[in-house]
């Protein structure tokens, strides 16, 4: 496989969150106030009956999915509108419909990896689409009652680059400090900020708040590990070591970062559960980082990550 | 695709990225069959890219052999075939067993 910088195409955002978080609210603020450049807007709702189509208006190129959600029974619907955007970028520049980014606002129901995953297994689609960026909102005055009874909420935080606290002015500043702290614990990699009603907001400033109780499918912490690559041990090798590690243990590991150098020079390595993003060349720097390869995930023994990663070096070198 | 043998059937799997040259996709190659050997034998099994036949494969030790297409299916099939999960964590890897 040749790695592509990416530049050529096609950005997917995904803005995900639970029922109720705010998502098209949110999103119509973004789009009001120009943070997405000539964006085509896809819009999923698991219902028969749609409504968000009509909250955005008819200034946005928009296509809206409903009766199923992208993840699992409006899978196909949803491949086959990225692949319809693919099709019209491969027309002339500055045709009509021809766009660079485009923006699913996903059902309330739907879990981001698993649309990632979904668009991977594609035969077309991981040519011709980067997934930019997993925004996810929360509702801050419903979302402690959401991670404590529906896995689903947390699997959706878990999979954000960017985490977004929504009606932050209708929940009291103590309990918003505590939801920072847990999210800050289930998705350490993520940034988070605060927006009411699309516009931005100042978080409470509470560092030292406790986060909460989770329940028991939640009692297993999130925590970010730190792997090196032994000296001399070449990138081909590590990949099929950290594919058998994420094959194995895909459910736990949550998150895969870093960089490694390769032949054709550093490449990005970003993964999501099972799912690793087709690796990217970055350009060329002197960081001493190269080689540092984070996970972030629960139920992981550090001890024996880097027991495994020593002994498999030991007997291919 | 090549539609005689349905190779490759889908993008490059990411475990292949990284080898800009034509030279240095077949070292890659040869070299990632031996490393999941490193992690196979625990299990009773090989993998061999003879850089001709596409995929990788797999053999047991009674001559069981398959073709597989890349890393994800690797683990899954070797899995099939020894009936356990192969895990890079496990005791039999680790030599804990």
């Amino acid at each position: 496989m040749t790695p592509e910088t990416g530049a050529d195409r096609l950005k997917l955002v995904i803005v995900g969150g639970y029922l109720g978080a705010g998502k098209s609210t949110w999103l119509r603020h973004q789009l009001h106030v120009g943070a997405f450049s000539n964006p085509h807007l896809v819009i999923n709702e698991a219902a028969e009956l749609a409504v968000d189509d009509a909250i955005f208006g008819t200034d946005t190129p928009a296509t809206l999915l409903a009766g199923g959600c992208a993840c699992c029974a409006g899978r196909s619907e949803f491949l086959t509108a990225l692949r319809q955007l693919c099709d019209r970028r491969s027309g002339p520049v500055g045709a009509r419909g021809r766009t660079d980014l485009a923006v699913l606002e996903t059902s309330g129901l739907a879990d981001p990896a698993a649309i990632a995953q979904a668009i991977q297994s594609d035969p077309m689609l991981p040519f011709h689409v980067t997934l930019a960026e997993t925004i996810v909102l929360v509702d801050a005055q419903n979302a402690a009652a959401q991670l404590a009874a529906e896995p689903l909420s947390r699997a959706q935080i878990e999979a954000a680059d960017r985490l977004v606290l929504t009606k932050t002015d209708l929940a009291p500043a103590g309990d918003t400090a505590r939801l920072i702290a847990t999210l800050s614990r289930l998705n350490p990699g993520a940034v988070i900020s605060a927006d009411i009603r699309g516009v931005a907001a100042t978080l409470p400033d509470h560092p030292d708040a406790d986060p909460l109780p989770l329940a028991d499918n939640a009692a297993a912490p999130i925590a970010p590990i730190q792997i090196t690559l032994p000296e001399g041990l070449d990138w081909s090798a590590f990949a099929v070591w950290l594919s058998a590690l994420l094959t194995a243990h895909g459910d736990d590991i949550v998150r895969v970062k870093g960089t490694v150098r390769t032949p054709a020079g550093r490449l990005l390595l970003q993964g999501i559960r099972t799912h690793v993003q087709p690796p990217e060349i970055l350009p060329a720097s002197d960081l001493a980082r190269d080689g540092t390869i984070v996970l972030i995930g629960r139920n992981m023994d550090a001890h024996r990550i880097t027991r495994s990663l020593a002994r498999f070096a030991a007997r291919l070198l | 695709m090549c539609s005689s043998c349905g190779f490759p059937s889908a993008p490059g799997h990411w475990t292949e990225a990284g080898a800009p040259t034509p030279g240095d996709r077949m070292r890659a190659r040869f070299r990632r069959a031996q490393a999941a050997s490193v992690l196979l034998t625990a299990y009773g099994l090989t993998a061999r890219d003879d850089g001709a036949v596409p995929g990788v494969q797999l053999s047991s030790a009674t001559g069981a052999t398959q073709i597989v297409p890349d890393f994800d299916k690797v683990w899954a099939e070797a899995a099939r075939m020894v009936g356990t999960p192969i895990d890079p964590l496990g005791d039999r890897f680790l030599g804990d067993a």
